[in-house]
């Protein structure tokens, strides 16, 4: 029946003109071919598509039949069927508008969802990029188009991360990554080709800039990266990102251009209009780019050898900035291998303190901060502390200074204040070793900074727990200070400045330890003393974890808990009584000295 | 023929209090500073105004300088050719970290470079700090090995070789370059040997395959200047 249908609506407009096609014949005939397909008449489609005499027709009206034959190739299982099928889409392709063709494909390739998002891509890529050639006119527009339908389509799936990952490459991802390399590579050549760079050019120009833009942020910046070795010729992710920035050089725009245009208020592609690209997302994909580059190396040989390495952590800095904002660990990981590329390029203390007046020097190490107290993976928790003690070794003394200050003042975290004050208890050491005193990590300024030391937050009422690892990094600076210094040398102002570190500190901490014990004492006795009763728990607070309310602590773990925070107390007792039994022994024998004298 | 001192005028006490305007103790000095004085301390104030900040270390300064030419050098009393002699010998007081480029540029020694030249340039047209240049260039190491070049050989195509082009002075380049490009002038060539401590130091470059303390050796070639 459907043939016969066909038939006739075949016949009857091969005698029409073009112009006098009307709609009704589109839909009949789309709906006639649709149902030879559904029934199977292959063969007898085949035959009409192919036939001399159809070519005005299926020119026009053939571009319906795309959907139907797709989706058949998609579904059918059938090997005969499938070689059938492939013909039609090939003559099709060969036949049909290319205008509505594109549209029609582009249709398709818009549908899918799940891991039929990479068959049809894989599918149509061929075809797609045949009919975009069959174009005349707004190539360009066509091949954004093309690249930007496809690329929304790719951003929906999974980047694979580990190995076995990609090797299975479940999703489809780096078969599509590969294949839209191949997509776009004749294009690419079209617009270096052209010498004259009509503006027709430099549209093509702009669209396939946008698609690499899109791509160094969607999948780059979340890929991982197999070990540089033998492994990394293999590397699909890795081979995406090598022919992406040749992408990029070719048309206009290598890397070494942009370093050098770095700090420039206006970059060069400010004019184009990124639909759903915003500043940030811009900066995410340079950021891409700069890890990309210097980490895995990838056309590192353009860079010419003559950049500063000062240079180039400034430029990377901004970068770096970028990748510690995010949260999720195939990002700011980025940054913290960055950050080391960077960071070791430059000699000890030859990083200049002025330059922590950009922005990006101090929000970096409160990042590194971030990373080191919130992440949940322990090595990149350990490789964030080993980033920040890399960074504070390169600064300088006064830039030491400065950025020992500001995390004092922000970290707001006990265990980052204690790694801050023993890295100031080195840098005094230093400065006292040589025989030339520097000035920050000595006389006043150093006074100014331990009164950021030696204090304690709320006095006497500080939470001593809290605070342990700070206040016994405070006490052990106090004590390597009475030590170290001479009362007669006073080369750091200690002695001057011991009236107030007592009033300031270690009165309150006594008061704030007797306390402490006193209470968490009576504590004890009262878990002890209830050990026999049922724990009511109208008293405490309920914990929730994951929806499920959390039992209260059993009464041995309660006690277990005191006791250590007793320790803890007894810990601190026992430092703060041996510096005030130092502090006597040096101001008595000095004392003595002093009436010996007389 | 000593010229009659000038008397003090203020104590030492009121010299190191903050009520002292600045502009009187100026004028003590420039009207009876000698020449060679007031060169030494307009040095040692181009010296600290590097920073262009306007800070109360300057005023330090003169009260240094008043210390240091309490041998009474005042009009008259000197020639004027012992002044380099001295400002070589000046040396402030106070503590000098290595934090300003300049400051160590002023008391390092020779420069960390050689530069020979190769072919002469228009010796009128000099790069001034924060120009842009633009140059061609090989880098070779003392084995000959050459790491880097902008030039195109035939062997190794560039697609349109452009010449180098880069703000000059202001560290975008290793120290050797800033320092040397400001010396030549327009379409000069001239054949650079740095030293590490100008070029990659102890790090070394290993993304090009130069060592740590590495004397680099450059042809460079100045084209033009914007």
């Amino acid at each position: 029946m459907a043939v016969e249908e066909l038939q006739s609506i075949i016949k009857r407009c091969q005698i029409l003109e073009e112009q006098d096609f009307k709609e009704e014949d589109f839909g009949l005939f789309q709906l006639a071919g649709q149902r030879c397909i559904d029934e199977g008449h292959i063969d007898q489609l085949l035959e009409v598509i192919q036939n001399e005499k159809n070519k005005v027709i299926i020119k026009n009206m053939g571009w319906n039949l795309i959907g139907p034959v797709v989706r058949c190739l998609l579904w059918n299982n059938k090997e005969d069927d499938k070689r059938k099928y492939f013909l039609m889409l090939d003559l099709l392709v060969k036949l049909c508008n290319p205008k509505e063709l594109l549209l029609g494909l582009l249709e398709l390739i818009e549908e899918p969802s799940g891991k039929q998002i990479s068959q049809i891509i894989l599918l149509l890529l061929q075809p797609l990029q045949t009919v975009i050639q069959k174009l005349h006119s707004n190539k360009s527009y066509s091949v954004g188009l093309a690249l930007s339908t496809i690329w929304s389509q790719l951003s929906l799936l999974p980047v694979p991360y580990s190995k076995e990952q990609i090797q299975t490459d479940d999703y489809g991802l780096c078969q599509c990554c590969k294949a839209l390399i191949e997509f776009t590579k004749p294009f690419v050549k079209e617009a270096t080709d052209d010498k004259e760079n009509s503006l027709e050019n430099q549209r093509l120009k702009d669209e396939l800039l946008k698609f690499c833009f899109k791509s160094l942020k969607c999948p780059l910046l979340t890929a991982q990266f197999l070990e540089q070795s033998e492994e990394a010729e293999n590397d699909p992710l890795r081979s995406f990102a090598s022919e992406i920035i040749g992408f990029l050089s070719a048309i206009g725009y290598p890397f070494p251009k942009m370093i050098f245009n770095h700090g420039k208020k206006k970059k060069t592609w400010d004019y184009l209009e990124f639909e759903e690209e915003e500043d940030k997302q811009l900066a995410d994909s340079l950021a891409s780019l700069a890890y990309l580059v210097f980490v895995q190396g990838i056309s590192i040989d353009q860079l010419p050898m003559v950049l500063s390495p000062s240079y180039l952590l400034q430029f990377n800095m901004g970068h770096i900035e970028v990748f510690l904002q995010r949260t999720e660990e195939s990002v700011f990981s980025k940054g913290l291998d960055l950050l080391e590329n960077s960071l070791l390029r430059m000699e000890d203390n030859s990083l200049l303190h002025q330059y922590l007046e950009i922005k990006s020097f101090l929000t970096v190490p409160q990042g590194l901060v971030k990373v080191m107290t919130l992440c949940p993976d322990e090595t990149l928790r350990k490789k964030g502390l080993a980033m920040l003690q890399l960074y504070i070794n390169k600064l300088d003394s006064q830039g030491k200074y400065t950025l020992f200050r500001c995390l004092l003042n922000t970290s707001n975290h006990s265990g980052v204040e204690a790694f801050i004050i023993q890295n100031i208890k080195n840098q005094i050491d230093i400065s006292l070793k040589r025989t030339h005193n520097n000035k920050w990590f000595t006389g006043p300024q150093l006074i100014s900074l331990l009164d950021l030391v030696l204090f304690l937050p709320e006095g006497a009422e500080t939470d001593l727990l809290q605070n342990s690892d700070r206040i016994m990094a405070s006490l052990n600076l106090l004590r390597y200070l009475v030590i170290k210094d001479n009362e007669n040398d006073n080369q750091t102002g200690l002695w001057t400045e011991l009236g107030k570190i007592e009033n300031n500190f270690l009165k309150p901490l006594h008061t704030g330890l007797n306390m402490s014990k006193a209470h968490y004492e009576a504590e004890i006795k009262n878990s002890q003393e209830n050990s026999q009763e049922v724990q009511k728990s109208k008293d405490f607070c309920s914990v929730t974890v994951g929806g499920e309310e959390m039992p209260n602590m059993p009464p041995e773990m309660q006690l277990k808990v005191l006791h250590s925070a007793l320790f803890t107390f007894d810990l601190i007792e026992s430092v703060l009584a041996r510096v005030e039994e130092l502090i006597e022994i040096k101001t008595k024998s000095t004392s003595e000295e002093n009436t010996g004298i007389k | 023929m000593a010229a009659a001192v000038p008397q003090r005028a203020w104590t030492v006490e009121q010299l190191r209090s903050e009520q002292l305007p600045k502009k009187d103790i100026i004028k003590f000095l420039q009207d009876h500073g000698s020449d060679s004085f007031l060169k030494v301390s307009k040095f040692l104030r181009a010296l600290k105004n590097y920073k262009s900040k306007v800070n109360p270390i300057s005023l330090m300064n003169l009260k240094i300088n008043i210390k240091i030419f309490s041998l009474q050098r005042f009009k008259g009393t000197e020639s004027i050719n012992k002044v380099s002699e001295q400002v070589k010998n000046v040396k402030l007081n106070e503590d000098k970290p290595k934090e300003t480029k300049s400051e160590e540029t002023l008391d390092e020694g020779p420069p960390k470079y050689t530069k020979s030249i190769l072919k002469k340039g228009d010796k009128t047209n000099f790069p001034k700090k924060g120009d842009v240049v633009h140059c061609w260039y090989t880098g070779t190491l003392q084995d000959g090995t050459v790491f880097d070049t902008n030039i195109q050989t035939s062997s190794k195509k560039k697609k349109n070789a452009k010449p180098l082009s880069f703000k000059v002075g202001i560290g975008k380049v290793i120290r050797g370059w800033d320092e040397a490009l400001l010396t030549m002038s327009k379409g000069e060539k001239a054949r650079l040997e740095i030293e590490p401590e100008w070029a990659y130091g102890k790090k070394g470059q290993p993304d090009a395959k130069i060592p740590p303390n590495a004397k680099l050796i450059f042809e460079v070639e100045l084209v033009d200047i914007d």
